[in-house]
């Protein structure tokens, strides 16, 4: 980045704002189209008919709707929590890439908020999970894990959402003096005045920095706690303690593969080549090999757990998962989650913008089978055999999936158009200070 | 009406030099603009302290007692026995002190930043929109021409590109 200057950051970034071509809109409309049609269609045909039109039935009340819920939990952890953890080290690497990390964080929260909502026969009731005095006298009940989710689930939106909006006033201000009508106007209002000076800084620096310090235990918390909506259950291959940790990692290793995806597309159909460069792949690569090692060691604790725990529930569960109906699925998470990743040992892979890409998109999908699993198989083998059952989703919920993905895609797409997607103050800060450059010698080579 | 001698700088050095000489000379509160944070301010315009520390650790004093309340609360006021357990239980109701502990401080922090750094800004502020792209600018209050003069040439004799004067509702 070494030929860059200040101007040229500032000029590709707001020309990535206001500078739209007709493949933008294509690509907008298209993923709104399959939002409705894919999404809230079916979504209102579901409404209508009830929970029947979706596959869930006795023994299998969750299915495919809170898989979705978990996944895009997870996908919103790398965002927002490697941010906040790289920004406490120092890492330089992160400040090209972090803003649409978080946007990640936040967009992935909200569609997967909307999938409690679906997954619920009657959505319009979802104000009495929240406490307020009311004509019926009753209260949510705390000691529930799905209210610790309201709470943690809540707070983390709101977490991330003041932090990537913290971030980004100064570069709101630079945009706005570069824009002109409802533009101008949004910018003004979204930048509060912002000029810049010594003091704001200051206040910025220690501002952001409290953030991150009170984002990571939060973030740690949030799956925690979305973990515990099954192990807090007595269902045999749910009720362990290594899930709490085990959804954690699981939520950083496909988060960091999203955001993977995230760069790639940036990198590709943005311009942001000069940004987003090998090294954040390499990194990335990094951190998915490491994350994949974890992920495949708490596998293999979950399932020595059950065998050591000697109790036949436990061995008919781990029997079902790994040779039942759904084995197929469970050895395919294993090929996409533990054993392709170890390709990113490779340096020369690392450092491969398609290959990469291929193999987050593999990661995720063998992310979602995990969280489709750990539904999937422990509801349809519990303590009684005359309560055995399989669960196949129907094709409204196969329809929500791929909805969700275009939801996510159009939240993005809008995203790219306000936000400044590369942090300029930030790139500007990685590079040589204004007068402090090599001087060139009259032969041409650096002095 | 309150005047200002504003320089632009290239190098965020000079600036810092520059302001570091007018605070020598008796100017008060020459203010730095840039377009990122410049190290070693703090080392030429004095230390500089700010209040947010106080905002996150009350606010989230405030949340974790909040948080607590909230949950036995409602648990005292819609009583609902589980096999003989108490109806206050500590360690679930210790989660939404902890979340909540975290929420109200962050919202604290955020207001406690807002209140320190005087976001939004309510007035018109002396401001230079290069100083969002590439420049590094310097700016002093002066109460008349002759200060004006001072300020200008102290500026210039540090490199400024160029002095502008520019004005500020008081």
């Amino acid at each position: 980045m070494n030929d860059l200057q200040y101007a040229d950051i500032h000029r590709d970034v707001v020309r990535s704002i206001v500078e739209t071509g007709h493949k933008y809109y294509i690509a907008l409309a298209t993923a709104i189209g399959v939002t409705l049609l894919c999404f809230f269609f079916p979504w209102f045909y579901q409404l209508y008919y009830g929970l029947g039109a979706a596959g869930v039935n006795h023994p299998q009340v969750w299915g495919t709707y809170l898989a979705s819920f978990i996944f895009w939990i997870g996908l919103s952890h790398s965002g927002t929590l490697l941010s906040c953890v790289l920004h406490l080290t120092n890492s330089s690497w992160r400040k090209a890439m972090y803003r649409s990390a978080e946007a990640m964080t936040l967009f992935s929260l909200m569609v997967a908020a909307t999938f409690v909502m679906v997954h619920l026969g009657r959505p319009w009731f979802i104000h009495w999970a929240l406490p307020y005095p009311n004509q019926m006298e009753m209260w949510p009940n705390f000691r529930s894990p799905l209210l610790f989710d309201v709470m943690a689930i809540g707070t983390y939106l709101t977490g991330s959402s003041i932090f990537i909006y913290m971030g980004s006033i100064p570069d709101f201000a630079a945009v706005r003096d570069r824009t002109t009508g409802w533009r101008n106007h949004m910018y003004t209002l979204l930048s509060l005045g912002w000029r810049g000076t010594d003091t704001e800084w200051h206040r910025l620096r220690w501002a952001y920095t409290f953030l991150a310090v009170l984002i990571i235990p939060l973030a740690v918390s949030v799956h925690s706690i979305v973990s515990w909506d099954f192990a807090l259950s007595i269902v045999p291959a749910l009720h362990q303690t290594i899930f709490a940790p085990y959804f954690v990692v699981g939520a950083i290793y496909s988060g960091t593969a999203g955001i993977v995806t995230v760069m790639f597309v940036l990198r590709k159909y943005m311009d942001f080549g000069r940004y987003i460069t090998e090294l954040h792949f390499d990194n990335l690569g990094k951190l998915l090999l490491v994350l994949s090692l974890i992920w495949t060691y708490i596998n293999g604790v979950e399932l020595f757990t059950g065998w050591y725990s000697g109790a036949s529930t436990e061995h008919e569960a781990l029997q079902y998962k790994l040779f039942g109906y759904y084995a197929p699925l469970y050895w395919e998470m294993i090929l996409f989650c533990a054993i392709a990743p170890l390709l990113c040992i490779f340096q020369r892979f690392r450092t491969s913008f398609v290959p990469m890409l291929i193999l987050s998109i593999a990661v995720n999908i063998g992310m979602y089978t995990e969280r489709f699993l750990i539904v999937g198989t422990s509801l349809s083998r519990q303590y009684l055999p005359d309560a055995w059952g399989v669960y196949v989703p129907s094709l409204v919920e196969l329809s929500i999936i791929l909805g969700s993905f275009a939801l996510f895609t159009t939240l993005f797409l809008v995203f790219v158009k306000i936000f400044p997607s590369v942090s300029m103050y930030e790139v500007k800060e990685t590079m040589d200070i204004p007068g402090t450059e090599p001087v060139a010698t009259p032969e041409g080579s650096a002095a | 009406m309150k005047n200002f001698a504003v320089g632009l700088f290239h190098a965020p050095q000079s600036a810092l030099a520059a302001a570091g000489t007018l605070k020598g000379a008796g100017f008060t509160k020459p203010e730095l603009l840039s377009p990122l944070p410049i190290e070693g301010v703090e080392e030429v315009l004095g230390e500089k302290k700010s209040v947010i520390k106080h905002f996150t650790f009350f606010g989230a004093l405030l949340g974790g007692i909040s948080g607590f309340l909230l949950a036995a609360g409602t648990a005292v006021l819609y009583v609902h026995p589980t096999g003989g357990r108490p109806i206050i239980t500590i360690p679930p109701f210790l989660i939404i002190t902890y979340e909540a502990t975290i929420l109200f401080g962050i919202l604290f922090t955020v207001l406690g930043f807002f209140i320190s750094a005087r976001l939004p800004a309510i007035r018109e502020r002396i401001y230079v929109p290069e100083s969002a792209v590439d420049k590094f600018v310097v700016a002093v209050a002066c109460d008349n021409d002759e200060q004006f003069k001072r300020a200008e040439t102290i500026l210039l004799d540090a490199g400024a590109e160029q002095v502008r004067e520019l004005g500020e509702e008081a």
